[in-house]
């Protein structure tokens, strides 16, 4: 290979890389780091939900129920397309394209592709019932009071 | 202007007086801004039933907006915790405020309507035949920036309406997860969510998000919008002028034409006087809406998007994934691949084609309101698969609704045109017709036909009190 050649050769494929390399560090500026995880939400004493109730935590979209075993929490989010969910009496409603769900949080009829997450509840040490958006469970699972 | 005739006696502007021509020629070339034009123009260019004027009502339309846009940015505040009150403030306190938040507004809603009625034109008299599928394709993507435009300024007065519609936009965009989700490849692949933090910039609609949309609509798009216009404009000039039929593609320098000056600049100034003197009327009578301000917690109900995107909203009420996605991105390509697969050029320049291609126009229209209709029909009566088959698969939501059922029929409907016909033109005359009315019907539907859980009412007189 000659000088002339070797030296345009080297040349053009910096140019290349560096653009590349410009070009992905500043596309990634439009993708912000997330934090990843939930937080966790306290939600307060088990006696100030009624028994047999759904009651609608506000800015943390979710409904607590309680009955005289205990407490589970679920996502008030539709699975569609992220409308918050209305209770009706068996169930719940979306209020966008009107997708139904039982009590279960299962898909009954619309577009909702899956069923509505159960999010794991516990106590914190200084008794406050506390709901974990990060954590999954079932929708049988409920954190026992009595 | 008699064009029809002129084919025999040639009407040609070479015999006229060398100085006239050259004051009238001059006034073009010596301007900057005038030589956006050719020096001459050809009298079929200036029939006002083959253009209407809509590429020029768009051009004035996009200037309104960014007169107007101006003035609202200066008194707008971009923040979650002040943009409803300064929204407010243009309104109420701010001189004038109101009637350009109202222009803006009325232009914007103008555009969207215009620049759907240039489509139609455009497809119609086959002007993306010949030379011209470049300036097809340009002007397809600025119909896309168009719709971009108005939803990221639907978000800004950050009230009920804004909150919620783009809350739904921005979950569309990561409906491709619907998918992912089923072949459980989610958590490794996931363009979906990929698209929503690009859009958003977080899983729920806030802050960030009202900052990207604000960088969107007022630097990024118009200035995309700017650039694209040029070409658009340049490209004309390339092609030869706006397109014409077969038997005037040979006309050469003077013959069948027109000097620029004055002729069109009258009509160019008409047009401009015409557009701001409707706009402002309508500006006048009607205030552009501005509803409670946004509450993440409780949706509108019905929660409906920007009217022209209501029969998008239809269809995702069939499936997020078909109806936000699949759907529309087929639309897209196929409206970018019409002047690469139709190569028929004998047809440019005449509307529909001639008789037998306007009949074709026709009974494909009838054709797909018919089959639009009987699906909502039953859809409505009778209801869906889901209804019928409780816990039947995602798949056949997804795969088998009135969405995909209709683009599948249409397509075939299409093909076997073609083959019949043996011509590509009339082919894709049936697709864009059936597609055109379909997405007319949709959105009708969505606009005036649903209520509440986005169930079918006759007239909102129905809708039960909440």
């Amino acid at each position: 290979m000659k000088r002339r050649h070797f030296i345009k050769k080297s040349a053009s494929t910096f140019v290349v890389v560096a653009g590349a390399l410009v070009a992905v560090s500043y596309l990634r500026q439009f993708f912000p780091r997330l934090a990843g995880e939930k937080r966790r939400v306290a939600i307060g004493a088990p006696r100030q939900f009624p028994v047999d109730t759904y009651t609608y935590i506000d800015e943390h979209n979710f409904y607590v129920y309680r009955d005289h075993e205990g407490i589970k929490a679920v996502s008030a989010v539709c699975t569609h397309l992220g409308c918050i969910l209305e209770k009706s009496t068996d169930g719940f409603e979306c209020p966008c394209h009107g997708s139904c769900y039982n009590n279960n949080g299962e898909v009954l009829s619309g577009p909702a592709p899956r069923n509505l997450p159960w999010y794991q509840v516990s106590r914190a040490a200084d008794g406050k019932i506390v709901v974990d958006p990060g954590k999954i469970v079932g929708a049988e699972d409920k954190f026992l009071t009595s | 202007m008699d064009v029809e005739t002129s084919g025999k006696e040639q009407n040609t502007l070479d015999q006229q007086v060398p100085s006239v021509r050259k004051r009238r020629v001059g006034r073009i070339t010596q301007n900057f801004f005038l030589h956006i034009h050719d020096t001459r123009v050809h009298l079929h260019s200036l029939k006002p039933t083959y253009t209407f004027g809509l590429g020029m009502i768009l051009g004035f339309l996009f200037l309104i907006m960014i007169f107007t846009g101006v003035i609202l940015m200066i008194y707008y505040t971009p923040s979650v915790e002040t943009a409803y009150q300064s929204v407010k403030n243009i309104v109420f306190i701010v001189p004038g405020g109101r009637i350009v938040r109202n222009m803006h507004w009325w232009a914007s809603q103008g555009m969207v309507i215009v620049v759907f009625l240039h489509l139609l034109r455009v497809f119609y008299t086959g002007s993306y035949l010949g030379n011209r599928s470049l300036n097809w394709v340009i002007g397809v993507v600025m119909l896309i920036v168009t719709l971009l435009s108005n939803f990221s300024g639907y978000l800004l007065p950050w009230d009920q309406l804004a909150y919620w519609a783009v809350t739904i936009g921005s979950n569309i965009a990561a409906s491709a997860r619907e998918l992912t989700d089923l072949l459980g490849i989610t958590s490794v692949i996931d363009p979906g969510g990929f698209l929503k933090k690009l859009l958003i910039g977080g899983e729920t609609v806030g802050q960030p998000a009202l900052s990207r949309f604000f960088a969107l609509h007022v630097i990024f798009l118009p200035l995309t919008m700017l650039v694209l216009m040029s070409v658009h404009f340049w490209r004309i000039r390339k092609d030869g002028g706006l397109s014409r039929p077969a038997q005037y593609a040979g006309d050469k320098g003077g013959t069948n034409k027109w000097y620029a000056w004055p002729v069109l600049m009258w009509t160019e100034l008409g047009i401009l006087i015409l557009v701001v003197v409707v706009v402002l009327f309508i500006a006048l009578l009607t205030d552009a809406p501005l509803l409670e301000q946004a509450n993440p917690s409780f949706p509108e109900n019905p929660a409906k998007s920007p009217w022209y995107f209501l029969g998008i909203q239809e269809l995702v009420s069939y499936s997020a994934f078909s109806g936000g996605l699949l759907i529309p991105v087929l639309y897209l390509v196929f409206l970018f691949s019409i002047p690469y697969k139709d190569r028929e050029d004998r047809y440019v320049g005449e509307w529909f084609s001639g008789r037998k291609g306007l009949k074709l126009v026709l009974y494909s229209a009838g054709f797909a309101l018919l089959l639009v209709i009987s699906q909502l029909f039953v859809m409505v009566r009778y209801g869906w698969f889901r209804d019928w088959f409780p816990g039947i698969s995602q798949w056949f939501v997804i795969l088998l609704n009135p969405a995909t059922i209709t683009a599948v029929i249409f397509i075939l409907l299409a093909e076997f045109t073609r083959r019949r016909m043996n011509s590509t033109r009339m082919g894709s005359l049936v697709l864009f017709t059936c597609a055109f009315v379909a997405l007319v019907v949709f959105t009708v539907v969505g606009i005036w036909f649903r209520g509440p859980n986005w169930e079918f009412f006759w007239s909102t007189n129905h809708w039960p009190v909440l």
